[in-house]
C-alpha cells in the first residue's frame, strides 16, 4: 500500500539516536571508516521527529507525486498524513509496533491491514520492505573500506562488503561520501553481485537544525524510466509529542 | 461370383420366409447398433463438454493479455484502447463473445479487519450465463454493487446487503477506495474467486483504478470451440491486438489439456471394446441362424441349388440383415440422441445421487450434458455391422455350400 | 441333479457347435466386461493419484479450525503424538510433516509473494511427485538448513538461478516479520507457470526460525489403497482424541473428488451398455436357437413333460453355458487384464509434444486392476447374462403348443 509505504519510509529514515551538528569537513586524508559509517548510519535518526515530505514516483507510464506529513517516535510508532494531491488528501496510516492501519477519509473507514499484506511489494516505488520495516545498520552489518578518492564531486568512495552470516539483500554497498561527510551517491549490488539499484543523494540543507541532503532518488537498475525520489520540505528532530498522537482515534480525527 | 439381382431378390424372400427368425436377428442387431451410437453420442457430449466447461467460465477459448502479466500480474501492464478492440473483435464472424476483465489485488472490509482479496471487475452481463462465470445471477451489477464469493463472505462474515469497503492502488500507484454494497454472495466454477474474489462492474473498476478504457485482459469465446487454436493465431497478428500477447487456451492452461486427452483416450478404448462387443454380438446371430437351418439348406441342395449359389445366397441374407437391421438400430439411436439431445441427461443419480455439481481443479460442473452425434458415427457403425455380417456369415456359408444333401436333410 | 439338469447336459453335447458357439460368444463378452472394469478401476486409481501426489495425500491430519479458515499460520496441537497415531495404523504407504508461512522471497530489487513450505526431506519425495522431478540442481538433503528449492516461475521473477542467495522473509507468530537468506540447491519445472509458482519447498526447522511457530501444520499419509480413506480417517480421528482434526483428500481437494465421482457415473453407464450388448447377443442367438428346438420341445411337451420342466432345462442348459463362459472368459480375459495392471497403458505419446513437462503433474499411465475380484465378476457378469438372455427364450419355449409345432415341416 502506497500509505504504508510512505510510512514505511519515514519510520526507516527518521528514528532513533541523535546526531550531532554539523560535521568537521574531510581533506584528502582518507577518513576514518568506521566513524563515517557511524555518521551515515545516524544522519537521519532521531528520537522523535515531525516532517514534511515530497514523493514523486517516475514511471514508463506516468508521474505522480504525494506530500506528506509524518510523525515518528522511536522505531515503533509512524504516523503519515497525505497532503496531496487533493484526492489523496486526508489519507492516514499509523503503524504501532505489528500493527497497521489505514485511514480513508473517501469512505470514512479506518481497515487493519493484514500482516501478510505488510510484507506486500512497494507498488509504485521501488523501496522494498528491507529498507524500511527492518532497520539495518551499515556499520555492524557491513565491512568497510576506503576505494578510491573521487574529483567531481570531492569525496571518498567506500566499499561496504557485508559480513558473513548477515541476513540481508546486499552483499555489497559501494558510497560515495562527499567532503562534507555527507552521501552523495550509494549503489546497491545484490547476492550476485549485479547492480541491483543506485541512490542519488543531493541539494544539501540545513533541515531541523542538521545539514543533510534534502532529495534522495531511487534508481533501479533494469527497470528503465523508473525511479523514486523523495524530498525533505522540512524536518523537526527530537521533537515533543503528545501520547496520544500514535492512537486510532487520532488517526480519524487527523487534519491537514 | 456373379451376383445377380435375382440372388438378392431371393435372399429378402428367404428372410421373410421366417419371419420370427428374422426379427429376432434384426432386433438384436438394431438394438446393438443403437447402443453402440447412444454410446458414442455420450462420449461426444462428454469429450465436448468437458471442454466447454473448463473453458466456458473463466478461461474462455482465446485470451489477451498485455506481455508479461500473466508472469508477474502487475497493476500497469494493461490492454489499452479496450473498448475499441472489444468492437473489433464482436463483429468477427469466428467469435461469438468477447469481454474485457481487471484483476486488482486489494483489501477488504466490513469492519476494522482487513483481507487480502482478488477484486475483479468485469462485464457482469456478458459474462452471465449457463455456461459462463456466473450462472445464478438475474440481475446485471451497478455501479456500487459487488458480488461476494461464497468462502471469501464465510471469512469476512458477510450478508448480501452489507457495505464492504475496498482498497487498493490504480495502475498509477495512487490510492484507490470506495465502498460498495455486497448485492449477492455466489459460487462460481472458479474456486479462487470463491475464496478470494470480489466482483465489480468493469466499468467502475476501471475508474476506481485509474485505467480508463484499459483492462488486463480481454476473454473471447469462438463461435466453434475446436477452432479455438486457429482463431488464437489469426487474431495474435491482427492489427487490432498488434503489441499484446493472444492465447489459446490449450496453452494457458496445459493440465487442463492432459485431463482432456485422457479423458477422450480411455473414451476411444471403450468405444473400441464397444464396437468388439457388438461385432461379435452381430457375429454370433448370423452364425447361430446360418447353423440352425441346415435343414433348409440341404432341401435346397437337394433341390438342385449350385453350392455357389448357396454361398452367395447365405452371404446376401447376411448382408441384408445386417444392412436392415444396421439402419433401423440407427435410426432408432439418431431418435435417442434427439430426444435427450434437446433436454440433456442429468446423470447425478447415476452418480449415486450425489450434489448436482462437482468440481475439478478449481472449476466447478454441472453434471448435465447434451448426447451429441455426427453422421461419420452413424457412417461407421453401419459400416461395421456390414462388415461384421459379411464376414461372419462366410464360415457358415462355406459350410452350407459344403453340405451332403442327405445329411443335411436329416438336420445334421 | 435331476431329469431336467441330465437333459440339459445331454441336449448341450448333442448340439456341441450350437454350445460351443454360445460359449465362445458370452465368453468373448465376459472377457470384454472384465477389461472395462479394470480399465474404468485404473482410471479411478489415476485421478486418485493425481489428486494425492500433487502433495495432498490420501489423509491428513490438521490443527482445529483449518477447515473454515485455511491460515497457513496453524499448527498442530501435537504433531508426534499425530504421528505415533499413525504409525500404528496400517496400510498406510508414507507419511510426511508440512508447515507453512506465507512471506516473500527477494533478490536485489525482485521481489515475489510466495507460501513457503517447510518440509521434512527424507519423507516428502515419497509423497509429492515435484520433489522427486526436480530439473535443476537437487532436492533438499536430509537435515539440510538454509536452503530452498523453488519453481522455475519464481526463479525467473528473482531472475536468480542456482547456488544463488535469496532473502526469505516470513510472517510469525503475532505479525513479527522474520528474514533469512538461503542458497537454492534445486528448481523445479512441471509444465505450468501456475503450479511452479507456488513450489518454494524449505527444511521445516528454517519455518520455524522465520515464524517462531514451533512444530507441524499438517501430517499427510499416502496409503496404500486409496479407497479406504474414509476407513483411516475414522481410525485416526479416534486414536489422536480430539486435539487436532483429520481431513481425507475428499476435503482438502473436493476438486479431485468430484471428477472421481462423475468419472465413475459415465463409466458405470458404459459398463450397463457393455453388457445390455453382450445379452442382446446372446438373448437373440438363443432365442434363435429355441425357435429351431420347438419341435423337439413339443415332443417332450407330447410326452407329458411339463412347460415348467421345460423351462427348468433351458435355465439349466443357461447355467451350464455361462459357467463355462464364465471360464473361457477368464481364459480370454486375464492375459489382457494381467498385462494392464503390470505394464498399463502408456498414454503419453498420445499427448502432444508438450507432454515432456506434463509428466510431472501426473504420469498418463493408466494401471489396470487385477485381484480376487476379477474372478467373482466374470462369475457373476456371465452368469446373470446367460440367464436373463434365456428368460425368454425358456418361457417362449414353454409356452409352444405341440399340435402346432408338429405339425409344421
Amino acid at each position: 500500500m502506497r500509505s504504508f509505504l510512505c510510512a514505511v519510509i519515514a519510520a526507516a529514515l527518521i528514528a532513533v539516536c541523535s546526531a550531532g551538528a554539523a560535521s568537521p569537513a574531510m581533506g584528502p586524508d582518507q577518513p576514518d571508516v568506521d566513524r563515517l559509517l557511524q555518521h551515515l548510519d545516524d544522519l537521519y535518526r532521531s528520537k522523535s521527529s515531525v516532517a514534511r515530505i515530497q514523493i514523486d514516483v517516475t514511471s514508463t507510464r506516468s508521474t505522480r507525486s504525494m506530500r506528506l506529513r509524518a510523525w515518528t517516535r522511536g522505531e515503533e510508532e509512524v504516523l503519515v498524513l497525505i497532503e496531496a494531491p487533493p484526492r489523496e488528501a486526508g489519507t492516514a496510516t499509523l503503524r504501532v509496533g505489528n500493527n497497521l492501519w489505514n485511514y480513508l477519509p473517501k469512505i470514512a473507514r479506518t481497515i487493519r491491514v493484514p500482516p501478510a499484506a505488510m510484507l506486500g511489494s512497494w507498488m509504485g516505488t521501488d523501496f522494498s520492505n528491507d529498507d524500511l520495516v527492518k532497520e539495518s545498520s551499515r556499520r555492524k552489518d557491513f565491512v568497510a573500506r576506503v576505494d578510491r578518492r573521487s574529483d567531481t564531486p570531492p569525496g571518498w568512495w567506500l566499499v561496504l562488503d557485508v559480513k558473513s552470516g548477515v541476513v540481508g539483500r546486499w552483499a555489497r554497498i559501494e558510497v560515495l561520501v562527499s567532503d562534507e561527510r555527507l552521501p552523495v551517491e550509494e549503489r546497491h549490488y545484490d547476492r550476485k553481485g549485479r547492480l541491483a539499484r543506485t541512490m542519488h543523494f543531493d541539494d544539501v540543507k540545513v533541515l531541523g537544525g542538521r545539514r543533510l541532503p534534502a532529495h534522495i532518488a531511487l534508481v533501479p537498475a533494469d527497470a528503465a524510466g523508473q525511479r523514486t525520489e523523495m524530498r525533505y520540505l522540512d524536518v523537526q528532530f527530537d521533537v515533543p509529542l503528545s501520547d496520544d498522537t500514535f492512537s486510532l482515534s487520532r488517526l480519524e480525527r487527523t487534519r491537514r | 461370383m456373379n451376383w445377380t439381382s435375382s440372388t438378392m431378390r431371393m435372399a429378402w424372400r428367404n428372410l421373410w420366409r421366417n419371419p420370427r427368425r428374422t426379427m429376432l436377428a434384426l432386433s438384436a442387431i438394431g438394438l446393438s447398433v443403437m447402443l453402440v451410437l447412444a454410446y458414442t453420442s455420450i462420449l461426444r457430449a462428454y469429450g465436448e463438454w468437458i471442454v466447454e466447461t473448463i473453458t466456458g467460465p473463466m478461461l474462455g477459448h482465446v485470451q489477451a493479455h498485455a506481455p508479461q502479466w500473466r508472469k508477474d500480474r502487475l497493476m500497469d501492464r494493461t490492454l489499452r484502447g479496450v473498448d475499441a478492440q472489444l468492437v473489433e473483435l464482436r463483429r468477427d464472424p469466428d467469435v461469438a463473445s468477447a469481454t474485457a476483465r481487471v484483476y486488482a489485488p486489494a483489501l477488504a472490509a466490513r469492519g476494522e479487519e482487513g483481507f487480502a482479496v482478488i477484486v475483479m471487475g468485469i462485464d457482469s452481463r456478458a459474462e452471465s450465463g449457463p455456461a459462463r462465470l456466473l450462472t445464478d445471477v438475474a440481475e446485471p451489477l451497478r455501479e456500487r454493487e459487488a458480488f461476494i464469493g461464497r468462502q471469501l463472505a464465510e471469512l469476512m462474515n458477510v450478508r448480501a446487503g452489507d457495505e464492504v469497503a475496498v482498497v487498493g492502488q490504480g495502475v498509477d500507484g495512487s490510492l484507490a477506495n470506495d465502498l460498495f454494497t455486497v448485492k449477492a454472495i455466489v459460487t462460481t466454477s472458479v474456486d479462487l474467486i470463491n475464496r478470494q474474489g470480489i466482483l465489480i462492474q468493469l466499468s467502475t473498476a476501471q475508474t476506481l483504478f485509474a485505467m480508463p478504457d484499459e483492462a488486463h485482459e480481454i476473454v473471447i469465446h469462438a463461435r466453434h470451440p475446436e477452432m479455438a487454436s486457429t482463431l488464437s493465431r489469426r487474431l495474435a497478428s491482427a492489427t487490432v491486438f498488434a503489441g499484446a500477447e493472444v492465447l489459446d487456451w490449450q496453452t494457458l492452461a496445459p493440465e487442463m489439456v492432459t485431463l482432456v486427452r485422457i479423458t477422450d483416450l480411455a473414451g476411444l478404448l471403450v468405444l473400441m471394446l464397444v464396437f468388439i462387443a457388438a461385432a461379435a454380438g452381430v457375429a454370433n446371430t448370423m452364425v447361430m441362424a446360418t447353423f440352425e437351418r441346415t435343414r433348409e439348406f440341404g432341401m435346397l441342395l437337394a433341390l438342385g441349388t449350385h453350392p455357389a449359389r448357396l454361398m452367395r445366397l447365405v452371404v446376401a441374407e447376411s448382408i441384408a440383415l445386417g444392412v436392415v437391421g444396421a439402419v433401423m438400430g440407427s435410426l432408432l439411436g439418431i431418435a435417442l440422441v434427439v430426444i435427450t439431445h434437446r433436454t440433456g441427461i442429468d446423470y447425478s443419480w447415476l452418480a449415486g445421487g450425489g450434489p448436482s455439481e462437482l468440481s475439478f481443479a478449481g472449476l466447478r460442473f454441472s453434471l448435465r450434458f447434451y448426447p451429441t452425434l455426427r453422421v461419420v458415427d452413424v457412417a461407421r457403425a453401419i459400416a461395421a455391422v456390414v462388415v461384421t455380417s459379411l464376414l461372419a456369415a462366410t464360415w457358415p456359408a462355406l459350410r452350407a455350400s459344403r453340405l451332403q444333401p442327405v445329411r443335411a436333410l436329416r438336420g445334421v | 441333479m435331476g431329469t431336467a439338469g441330465t437333459y440339459a447336459l445331454r441336449s448341450l453335447r448333442r448340439n456341441a457347435r450350437r454350445t460351443a458357439l454360445s460359449i465362445v460368444g458370452i465368453g468373448i463378452g465376459c472377457a470384454l466386461a472384465l477389461f472395462m472394469e479394470s480399465l474404468n478401476r485404473g482410471r479411478d486409481e489415476l485421478f486418485a493419484r493425481m489428486g494425492a501426489y500433487g502433495g495432498a495425500g490420501h489423509v491428513r491430519v490438521v490443527p482445529k479450525g483449518w477447515r473454515e479458515r485455511r491460515d497457513p499460520r496453524l499448527r498442530l496441537a501435537n504433531s508426534s503424538a499425530d504421528v505415533n497415531a499413525v504409525r500404528q495404523l496400517g496400510g498406510v504407504a508414507a507419511v510426511t510433516l508440512r508447515a507453512r508461512a506465507q512471506g516473500l522471497v527477494a533478490m536485489g530489487a525482485h521481489v515475489v509473494p510466495v507460501e513457503i513450505v517447510g518440509v521434512d526431506p527424507d519423507t516428502e519425495p515419497g509423497t509429492n511427485r515435484f520433489a522427486r522431478t526436480v530439473s535443476q540442481g537437487r532436492y533438499l538433503h536430509s537435515s539440510e538448513r538454509n536452503a530452498v528449492v523453488i519453481g522455475q516461475a519464481i526463479a525467473d521473477r528473482l531472475v536468480a538461478g542456482l547456488d544463488d542467495d535469496i532473502l526469505v522473509t516470513a510472517v510469525g507468530r503475532n505479525g513479527d516479520i522474520e528474514s533469512l537468506l538461503l542458497r537454492i540447491v534445486g528448481i523445479v519445472r512441471t509444465g505450468s507457470d501456475e503450479i511452479d509458482a507456488t513450489i518454494c519447498q524449505v527444511a521445516l526447522p528454517d519455518v520455524e526460525r522465520l515464524t517462531g511457530l514451533t512444530g507441524a501444520g499438517e501430517v499427510t499419509l499416502i496409503l496404500e489403497d486409496w479407497e479406504r480413506a474414509d476407513v483411516v480417517k475414522a481410525a485416526l480421528t479416534q486414536a489422536i482424541g480430539g486435539a487436532d482434526e483429520v481431513v481425507t483428500w475428499g476435503e482438502i481437494s473436493p476438486e479431485f473428488k468430484g471428477h472421481l465421482e462423475q468419472d465413475n457415473a459415465v463409466s458405470r453407464l458404459v459398463s450397463v451398455i457393455i453388457l445390455l450388448i453382450v445379452v442382446l447377443g446372446v438373448a437373440s442367438a438363443q432365442l434363435a436357437a429355441v425357435l429351431e428346438r420347438r419341435r423337439e420341445f413339443a415332443v417332450l411337451s407330447a410326452l407329458g413333460m411339463r412347460s415348467r420342466m421345460i423351462i427348468a432345462i433351458l435355465l439349466q442348459e443357461a447355467l451350464a453355458i455361462g459357467m463355462a463362459s464364465a471360464a473361457l472368459g477368464l481364459l480370454l480375459g486375464l492375459p489382457f487384464v494381467w498385462t494392464l495392471a503390470t505394464h498399463g497403458i502408456d498414454l503419453s505419446q498420445y499427448m502432444g509434444a508438450s507432454y515432456s513437462f506434463q509428466g510431472v503433474l501426473i504420469e498418463p499411465v493408466i494401471y489396470g486392476d487385477v485381484g480376487v475380484w476379477t474372478a467373482w465378476y466374470v462369475l457373476v457378469v456371465a452368469i446373470v447374462v446367460t440367464v436373463i438372455a434365456s428368460l425368454y427364450p425358456a418361457w417362449f419355449a414353454s409356452r409352444t403348443n405341440p399340435a402346432d409345432a408338429l405339425r409344421v415341416s
